[in-house]
């Protein structure tokens, strides 16, 4: 057990961070399990804490006897500053043991600006970072999340990356593991990576060669022994309603980012948005009953004291019996002064309505994101929302009594002209004229948030060379210009983030040079403005000799092999480019939900299928 | 409407939350245990909870007092082991009573906290500490100035010591009994008086690795002293 110092509790903020407790929180004792594990999203407390899937895994795990499961997450500057002092290697929470003496660590790897904090805490936890420098003492690294699917550019330092859902793939993961402990650890470090990349959906990048071609592109990606499979699959729970799920999460004493129940209503979004990451790895839409929801609520509710419940989805409006379980829940749940949530609107009046009826207080204003101004952009982007959507849905919440709307969108999308962007301007100004128009006088307050398009791996604009820095920021003084009305709030994303960024979203192995010299240069927590070091990064590329707009601002062919064509989230490389042709002559491809199937191939690759109440009622 | 009264603990397993953290865990765990709580009208419902005195972080206490306003009066045995079997490690109930008629608030109520602080040594010889508080007691005033986010004051501290400090020399550390009071126009900090007594009159202690544990909070009056729930 660490035994951490007063004076340095007492001189960091938020010391609550690092010294667990938590309601909910499970101590095991070590000498009582088999395996014990380390579970991690690389990224200060409040943000680690607010992820649902480490929740869920957090349950699962601990549920078994023979497994204990804690958390550990990257220390603020201030904290790693003392720690690297005092001497003090990164530990968990629960027990205080050192990260390094856990068998496992997983790292839940949410957005490539996080990577820099997985090196750091390695290297804090006294673990060596590569993979090839670590004996059978050292616990086994694990990935999980979004960026596994590309994960290229720190496959050197993760022993193995897990894609898709981890619910059922974490035990196998377990099981080997405790197997392989059991016998003496057999055949060593190599012994348990090849029983690993046995497993589906398990990626052991270590038993793969990548070779390159002369132009600097991925020629091939090829197993070096018998035991890794030629393309590793995700993995997907055929229904969720038979998993386990977070109902006991932990309660923590800090605010965090979500300070409430999560209540995942269904998994997999397939309105088909040609920018989405999310949408195609999380395929087919799978919701869970109603009458489960419920349930789920009621016992969360009685076991957190959590007063908030959030409806979490990737679109929650879409889920088929809303009107319903909204009702419900707040019949059943009023008594306790629970109150119910929706993260996400869609953007329609149905939305609205409902918006309405769980938002007792006018607190915050409504956010939207229609993502395009103009309706060629969103057919281009296959953003299933026309003008009059958008008009609607604003005259409803203006009706509703609301007056402050916050509007999402993204410039550099594929096509994108000058007159595209100005959309932006356009609806921003269309939305104040309809309040005027609405309540017969000014009064509304728009704020237009407009990020930077950062193409991602698996998705139709894979293939699209993302705009130069200068491009975007050319595009947001364009925007700015126009946008000079004091109701009207502008905001945008560091052009220069969002291209290092793009480069590491469709990086490849050699990235990882990159990372450990920009690592040693100082580069953590890379997510938060204020330590985002752009000149550390762009040092560490020239120090390496590797080219970021290589990566990011690049077109590649259909027939390019990419450095992640090797893992398959089950959509197929076809129907991507298909999408990807549609999106470039302004074709809509519809929901597979409710309409017909677009051949995407993940159901009869995967052997599911999609559940939706509504659609079998 | 009842008011329930509790005398609570902060421990030393949550000595690092702050105060509005100890007030959620504590309004938590209140929902947990399904206590008849009452809450605020209006759009915004809150619970009707209210403490005694602000803790802050980095101190743990043994005598913390809540009032819960209740819809109903529930058994009062059976409420302390529902709130018992649902609180976080560090919270424990030590004393609870209904509150009778119209009583004042806690925050209004409450003039007198006593705290132990152990502090590590810097020095050897026990003659300059005993020196040192024996200044700091004879003192008439002292004069300190606190600092914080919205500038500086000058405060000072001699107005709020109820009594001498007195101290117990341990091994390598040293313990000091504060007792502080809490009046309308402030009080101090039993952080600041340390901080004085390193600054003004040399008390050689490792300041950085203080701890501090509140052992009371009292109404004190006309020498007689009562906790909140004693009255
Ligand atoms: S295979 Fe068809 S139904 Fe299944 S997710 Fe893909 S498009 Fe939808």
């Amino acid at each position: 057990m660490i035994n951490l110092d007063p004076a340095m509790l007492n001189r960091v903020i938020k010391p609550a961070r690092y010294t667990g407790n938590e309601w909910n929180s499970i101590k095991k004792d070590h000498d009582k399990v088999a395996v014990t594990v380390a579970l991690s999203l690389p990224d200060v407390y409040e943000v680690g804490m607010s992820n649902l899937g480490l929740k869920i895994l957090y349950q699962i795990l601990n549920n078994r006897v023979d497994t204990a499961a804690e958390r550990v997450y990257a220390p603020w500057v201030d904290m790693e500053a003392e720690m690297r002092e005092r001497n003090i290697p990164l530990y968990t929470l629960e027990s205080l043991k050192p990260v390094k003496e856990f068998d496992i660590v997983g790292f839940s790897l949410q957005y490539e600006m996080s990577y820099s904090n997985v090196l750091n805490m390695l290297d804090l936890a006294g673990i060596p970072l590569f993979t090839a420098e670590r004996d059978e003492h050292m616990p086994i690294i694990i990935g999980g999340g979004p960026c596994t699917f590309n994960a290229e550019p720190v496959a050197d330092f993760f022993d193995c990356l897990v894609l898709g859902e981890g619910e059922e793939v974490m035990e196998d993961i377990i099981a080997a593991v405790s197997s392989w402990k059991k016998a003496g650890k057999i055949n060593g470090r190599s012994g348990i990576l090849r029983s690993l990349a046995q497993i589906g959906g398990v990626y052991v990048p270590s038993l793969y060669d990548v070779t390159y071609h002369e132009d600097g592109t991925v020629a091939k990606v090829l197993p070096n022994c018998p035991e890794a499979p030629l393309v590793v699959t995700k993995r997907v729970v055929k229904d969720l309603n038979t998993v386990e799920y977070a109902t006991r999460p932990i309660v923590p004493f800090l605010d965090i980012v979500h300070d409430r129940i999560m209540l995942e209503l269904f998994r997999g979004c397939t309105r088909g948005c040609r920018f989405c990451q999310a949408g195609v790895l999380y395929r087919p839409v799978r919701e869970r009953r109603p009458e489960l929801l419920l349930k789920m609520a009621k016992e969360m509710v009685d076991s957190t004291g959590y007063n908030e419940i959030s409806l979490t989805s990737l679109s929650s409006a879409d889920y088929s019996c809303l009107p319903d379980l909204v009702d419900s829940l707040m019949g059943e749940l009023k008594e306790q002064g629970v109150s119910v949530s929706l993260p996400s609107l869609r953007i329609d009046s149905f939305s609205i309505d409902l918006a309405q009826k769980v938002q007792q207080v006018r607190k915050s204003g409504l956010t939207f994101a229609p993502e395009a101004g103009s309706q060629r952009m969103r057919d281009v982007i296959n953003k299933g929302v026309t003008q009059k959507n958008l008009e609607d849905a604003v005259s409803a919440a203006f009706q509703a009594g609301w007056s402050t709307v916050k509007l999402y969108f993204m410039m550099g999308l594929p096509t994108e002209t000058d007159e595209d962007v100005l959309g932006i301007a356009d609806l921003a100004y269309k939305v104040l004229d309809l309040y005027k128009e609405i309540k017969g006088r000014k009064g509304a307050k728009v704020t237009v948030s407009v990020s930077c398009f950062v193409p991602k791996p698996h998705t139709p604009f894979q293939w699209f060379g993302q705009d130069l820095a200068s491009e975007f920021e050319r595009k947001q003084q364009l925007l700015k210009a126009r946008l000079r009305d004091r109701n009207i709030t502008f905001n945008w994303h560091d052009a220069r983030t969002s291209f290092l960024e793009g480069a590491f979203a469709r990086g490849d192995r050699r990235l990882g040079q990159v990372l450990l010299k920009a690592w040693q240069n100082g580069a953590r927590f890379d997510g938060w403005s204020e330590y985002f070091k752009y000149d550390v990064w762009m040092d560490a590329f020239n120090t390496c000799e590797i080219d970021p707009y290589f990566y990011a601002t690049r077109h590649r062919d259909f027939d390019e092999v990419m450095p992640w064509d090797h893992l398959s989230s089950g959509a197929s490389k076809s129907f991507l480019q298909r999408e990807y042709e549609q999106a470039v002559t302004e074709e809509l491809t519809c929901d597979c939900r409710r309409e017909h199937c677009s051949a995407c191939g993940v159901c009869p690759g995967l052997g599911v299928e999609v559940l939706d109440w509504g659609s079998r009622a | 409407m009842a008011k329930l009264r509790l005398e609570i603990t902060k421990g030393e397993e949550i000595r690092y939350i702050s105060h509005l953290d100890y007030a959620s865990a504590m309004e938590r765990a209140i929902i947990r245990a399904k206590l008849p709580v009452a809450y605020s009208e209006g759009f915004n419902p809150h619970m009707k909870l209210s403490f005694a005195s602000a803790l802050a972080v980095g101190v743990t206490s043994q005598a913390e007092y809540i009032d819960i306003e209740c819809k109903e009066e529930i058994d009062i045995n059976q409420a302390v082991e529902r709130l018992k079997a649902v609180l976080p490690m560090g919270i424990r109930i030590k004393g609870a009573a209904y509150m009778q008629g119209n009583v004042s608030a806690l925050m209004a109520i409450v003039n007198l906290a006593t705290y132990e602080i152990t502090v590590p040594l810097l020095a050897e010889d026990i003659g300059i500490i005993e020196d040192s508080i024996r200044w700091f007691n004879n003192a008439e005033s002292v004069l300190y100035t606190r600092e914080s986010p919205k500038g500086k004051k000058e405060m000072e501290i001699k107005q709020y010591m109820a009594k001498p400090i007195a101290i117990t020399v341990l091994e390598k550390a040293v313990r000091l009994i504060l007792e502080i009071r809490i009046t309308p126009t402030g009080s101090i900090k039993p952080g600041e008086v340390l901080g004085a007594l390193v600054a003004m009159f040399d008390l050689p202690i490792d300041i950085d690795n203080l701890l501090i544990h509140r052992t009371g909070l009292y109404i004190s009056n006309a020498g007689r002293q009562v906790s909140p729930v004693e009255l």
